[in-house]
């Protein structure tokens, strides 16, 4: 009897540490570290090893899988590390700093979305820099276009603001046509939510 | 021991293609029309093209495709016909050339050129794999060592050297590469290509001496060689033997770099789109290199200024608002300004406290540019003091 429940331990914990898969992200207030966000319903948390290039402690949602839709979530990036991780020492890549001014951090996004889709096979394209609100913290919204080599086309929008020297940051990207246009409402109200 | 041999192994070969000049193997118009493997290599090669055709990261304006087509044709002379350029947006330096004439030119070839020649002389180097069948080569090559169904795909991948994502192209191709004598015959060949054509031969080795500056400068160096580099001779060898080469076939070279109207148009007119991409790579060094050499060949200097304001921003370095500030000032002297100049150029007084300074310059900003896409932002910020 001991050792059928030994065996029924281990093979549980073989699996529990085995097998990855999407969660729901269960409608209403989210937290992702010490960012909140109200999420409405159908979204799914992609396990993290599934988005490469994403920090330890970001989380990556979507409704129609990833290369349709997803919302990243990046809380409290500190000053002078990059909004993605890895661990390819000639990546380059590009690296916020506490004291960075809308247009920078617009660009700090840019730049990290060509390393995401692919440096050399993406141009991405920033516009529509505006104020926006998160809680008691001014901080930016502004919309991108990626064009990726043999993929689709991509759009999407993002929100980022600074507080205590580190970057909040959540942005969406669906395919166009249709995924964009499908979950963007959602997504912005999302990305609009956010606060400490 | 190993790179000794190939230098010897390669001087041999410059030698020996002194002494008979490497000709081409087909004629101008040349279809194949026996070989089956051949032709469904065609077959492939055109599909590739055809979805080619519809990238999105194409470069379709008429004055760069005109300008680089007009490169091709006179290196290419008779063979002019057989081939058509594809200006990629891709912020690396390569060019490639499949069996049926499709060559590709990325965007990072052109911002790296110093001149027009250096340009032809990557071009003629293509042309001759062209012309002497090293495609062929190389896919029966392969042929012999695979015997899968995918064969064609991967044959695909290899030999139009940009379809795969980078990592499995870079893979594919370290494999499977053109082989050195290939490269070299395609060297010699093309030089010979560029001196026919009145081009000055002294750039097939320049090109190589460009690279070697900008690996210098880089802060990040490829830790593996890029794609190009993979396939082809390191550019230290490279720039050797084809100086050795250049120099005891067509003299020394005259004087100096000169002025290159043609390429300086195309840059001047073009840049905020050639250099953008580069600025992207987040790769500082080697835009500041790219930078030097436009200060060097006489680019709009509005132009380079700006991107110098733009890299220091960026790269956010001690003392590097200040050499912004002074980069994106002398930029916003000249009417030749992206209006774009004024707008970071505001946003670093902003860093300054000086928001009397930020203001004049976001207003000159809005301005030139009343449609921007970001005018709340910045109306946002003009309108500070009221709050």
């Amino acid at each position: 009897m001991r050792r059928i429940t030994c065996l029924a331990i281990l093979t549980m914990a073989g699996l529990a540490g085995c097998v990855m898969s999407y969660s729901l992200v269960a409608p209403g207030l989210v937290t992702v570290q010490d960012l909140k966000l109200q999420a409405d319903g159908n979204w799914n948390r992609a396990p993290a090893n599934y988005v490469p290039l994403s920090r330890r402690d970001a989380e990556t949602w979507t409704r129609d899988g990833l290369l349709l839709d997803r919302l990243v979530i990046v809380p409290g990036v500190p000053d002078g590390e990059p909004v993605l991780y890895s661990r390819e020492p000639t990546a380059a890549l590009p690296v916020f700093r506490a004291d960075m001014l809308p247009n920078e951090i617009e660009e700090l996004v840019e730049s990290s979305l060509v390393k995401v889709f692919g440096e050399g096979q993406s141009v991405v394209n920033t516009a529509n820099l505006r104020p926006q609100r998160f809680g008691e913290h001014p901080g930016v919204m502004f919309d991108f276009e990626a064009t990726v080599t043999d993929s689709p086309e991509y759009r999407g929008t993002a929100g980022a603001f600074v507080a205590n020297d580190r970057l909040y940051l959540v942005y969406f990207i669906g395919a166009v046509p249709h995924y964009y246009d499908k979950h963007l409402a959602s997504a912005t109200a999302i990305i609009q939510s956010a606060l400490l | 021991m190993q790179r000794t041999a190939l230098a010897v192994v390669l001087a041999l070969l410059v030698v020996t293609a002194g002494a008979q000049d490497i000709e081409h193997l087909i004629p101008p118009g040349y279809v194949p029309e026996e070989a089956k493997d051949e032709q469904g290599l065609w077959l492939e090669l055109e599909e590739y093209e055809r979805e080619l055709n519809k990238s999105a990261l194409l470069v379709r304006d008429a004055e760069i495709v005109n300008y680089l087509n007009g490169i091709v044709c006179r290196v290419a002379g008779d063979y002019c016909d057989d081939f058509r350029v594809y200006i990629v947006r891709n912020p690396g330096f390569n060019a490639s050339m499949t069996a049926t004439g499709m060559m590709q030119i990325w965007t990072g070839m052109i911002v790296r050129a110093t001149s027009t020649d250096e340009l032809a002389a990557v071009i003629g180097h293509e042309i001759a794999h062209y012309t002497r069948l090293h495609s062929l080569e190389r896919l029966r090559s392969l042929k012999a060592k695979m015997a899968t169904a995918s064969f064609f795909d991967l044959g695909l991948a290899v030999l139009t050297g940009v379809s795969a994502p980078v990592g499995q192209a870079a893979a594919i191709l370290s494999f499977l590469s053109f082989n050195r004598e290939q490269e070299t015959e395609a060297d010699l060949l093309g030089t010979k290509l560029l001196a026919d054509a009145a081009y000055d031969p002294h750039a097939a080795y320049r090109v190589w001496h460009r690279l070697l500056d900008e690996e210098a400068a880089a802060e990040v160096k490829r830790e593996k060689p890029g794609l190009f580099s993979q396939t082809h001779p390191n550019s230290e060898e490279r720039a050797d033997y084809l100086e050795e080469f250049v120099r005891s076939r067509y003299g020394e070279p005259h004087a100096g770099d000169t002025a290159d109207p043609a390429l300086l148009a195309i840059l001047n007119r073009h840049y905020l789109l050639l250099m953008e991409d580069q600025l992207d790579t987040n790769r500082f060094g080697r835009t500041q290199e790219l930078l030097q050499r436009h200060v060097q060949i006489g680019v709009e200097p509005a132009l380079v200024n700006f991107f110098y304001g733009e890299m220091y921003r960026q790269r956010g370095r001690d003392g590097d608002i200040e050499l912004a500030i002074e980069a994106y000032t002398s930029a916003v002297s000249s009417p030749n300004t992206p209006p774009e100049a004024h707008k970071n150029l505001g946003y670093l007084y902003l860093k300054k406290k000086d928001v009397a300074n930020a203001q004049a310059q976001f207003r000159r900003y809005l301005e030139a540019r009343p449609d921007a896409s970001d005018r709340a932002m910045i109306e946002f910020y003009l309108e500070e003091d009221a709050r």
